[in-house]
């Protein structure tokens, strides 16, 4: 491992590669703590200690690295791009240009990511402006009498909106750069990132809440946590795959005989995502409209049914919710269909079946088969910080760093960027960090 | 001199913006952002690339003083 670690660093290419991604990730963190013009980091830090991690943003939160809540200039972080992915992804079922573009290979994907650039800069406006109007209306520090703005007129807040967008805009770029020249996908490994900065502050708060033993009971179970989704991230079912022999000129080519590998959890944590987003949106609903004195009944019934993280329906939606979204993303990104013809067109058979429909009705059914137990581990995993509720305190469950979204990513980019490294590091020499 | 600095910062965030939407796009989107697969990037950057590189830098770096030096000196 360490003998890996020095020969890692060694390397002159892989080096300069690390070394970039790490100049990065201090800009990055850096930009993170310097607040945005027009915002008073005086209020907003005595706000912050107020309001102390029973905010209703905790999942944004979490994903702009505690910049949100520090209304800094990175505050709307890389929220907008997973958005704006979300819907372009979505719309190349709907559009049919955009499935053109997706189906034309590589110019065409680089015309959707192009699109996708676009939107996440209309996004980051408007949830720009959103995160604006909440705070200055006092919805982000409930019960702080604060100030956050001083000077509210409408020039500074508008100042204060770009600012926020080109922040955006910076980051995306960043991560770009890190795709680019760096290791590992840029834009992962900053949510990483972000996630993982939250770590030490909730390790202290549980330390401090509670007594030394239930502490170190809390870490062996995330050590527990972290090596099953591990362990399902690396399942994978191989379907065999037989090419046969074909004679291309005077050489011989084929004839050899491969695997199809589908992961148990072949979604990723792209589920997990959607679902908190949508279970997010009446309570962001009611936060923005909602009179907070006199509530309506349909207020109370969010408040106390949906936004509550430790009632059952809440539980029961998001799990429901998960399930449905695992099942959609896959039909959307695993095209059975495309995988058989493409299997035919080289000669490529599975043992017992034959090529073409059948085929893809075969790996139709054992996509769909493999896809129940994924899609429960994804839901279990996700709900599990909700069991934690007492041992973390009120309102920390989603922020809670050791269960749900948080750990499926870091884990899904530790390993991905690990195996990146590690084929770097192949072309030089086989020891790697993988056994 | 606020009203500088505030001008500045309007000007540079839009530059940006635009300095930032001109690059080709890298990365593929979300396909590849979770346990994706492992894109290499044949295609080097051109020279007009690269030199869009250092604009960006440069009005990055501008647009930071000019955050900084507002936060400077409203001192809020």
């Amino acid at each position: 491992m360490l003998s890996a670690f020095r020969s890692a660093l060694a390397t002159p290419d892989l080096r300069k590669k690390i070394l970039f991604t790490l100049m990065i990730v201090a800009v990055y963190r850096l930009g993170a703590v310097i607040p945005a013009p027009g915002v008073s980091y005086n209020s907003v830090q005595a706000c912050q200690a107020q309001v102390e991690g029973q905010s209703f943003f905790t999942l944004l939160n979490l994903f702009s690295g505690g910049a949100l809540l520090q209304l800094s200039i990175f505050a709307t972080g890389i929220m907008p791009y997973i958005t704006a992915s979300i819907i372009v992804q979505l719309l190349t079922v709907v559009i049919p240009h955009f499935e053109e573009l997706k189906k034309e290979g590589q110019s065409g994907q680089g015309k959707l990511t192009q699109y996708t650039r676009y939107l996440t800069i209309a996004l980051a406006i408007l949830q720009a402006t959103g995160v604006i109007a909440l705070a200055e209306r006092g919805g982000m520090f409930p019960n702080c009498t604060e100030s956050i703005f001083p000077d509210s007129s409408v020039l500074t807040m508008a100042i204060t909106v770009l600012t926020m967008t080109a922040g955006t805009a910076v980051m995306m770029w960043m991560g770009e750069l890190i795709t680019e020249r760096g290791v590992g996908n840029g834009m992962s490994l900053l949510i990483f990132l972000n996630i993982a900065a939250q770590i030490p502050a909730e390790g202290a708060n549980i330390l401090n809440q509670n007594t030394p033993l239930v502490f170190g009971f809390v870490c062996l179970l995330a050590l527990v946590i972290i090596a099953s989704v591990v362990f399902v991230e690396q399942g994978q079912r191989r379907i065999p795959v037989q090419y046969a022999k074909r004679m291309v000129g005077r050489r011989m080519y084929g004839g050899t005989s491969t695997y199809l590998p589908i992961k148990v959890n072949q979604a990723g944590v792209i589920p997990v995502i959607f679902g908190s987003s949508l279970l997010y949106l009446p309570d962001l609903l009611v936060n923005l409209t909602g009179d907070p004195q006199n509530p309506s009944g349909f207020t109370q019934f969010i408040q106390t049914y949906l936004s509550d993280q430790s009632s059952w329906l809440h539980m029961l939606l998001y799990f429901a919710l998960i399930i449905f979204f695992t099942y959609f993303y896959i039909t959307i990104t695993f095209n059975v269909d495309d995988r058989a013809e493409e299997m035919k067109k080289f000669g490529g058979f599975i043992p017992g079946i034959r090529p073409g429909r059948p085929t893809a009705e075969y790996l139709r059914f054992v996509l769909s088969r493999i896809t129940l137990p994924g899609s429960i581990y994804l839901g279990i995993v996700a709900i599990l910080p909700n069991f934690f509720l007492s041992l973390t305190g009120e309102g920390q469950n989603q922020n809670f760093p050791l269960g749900g979204t948080a750990v499926l990513i870091m884990v899904g980019v530790g390993l991905d960027t690990v195996k990146q490294i590690e084929s770097q590091l192949m072309q030089r020499n086989y020891e790697g960090f993988l056994r | 001199m606020q009203l500088f600095l505030q001008i500045l910062l309007v000007v540079t965030s839009v530059l940006l913006i635009i300095a930032v939407l001109l690059h080709r796009g890298r990365g593929g989107g979300l396909s590849s952002l979770f346990g994706g697969g492992m894109q290499a990037s044949l295609a080097g950057s051109s020279r007009a690339e690269s030199n869009l590189d250092k604009v960006t830098i440069g009005l990055a770096a501008v647009w930071l003083i000019a955050i900084i030096g507002l936060g400077l000196l409203l001192k809020l």
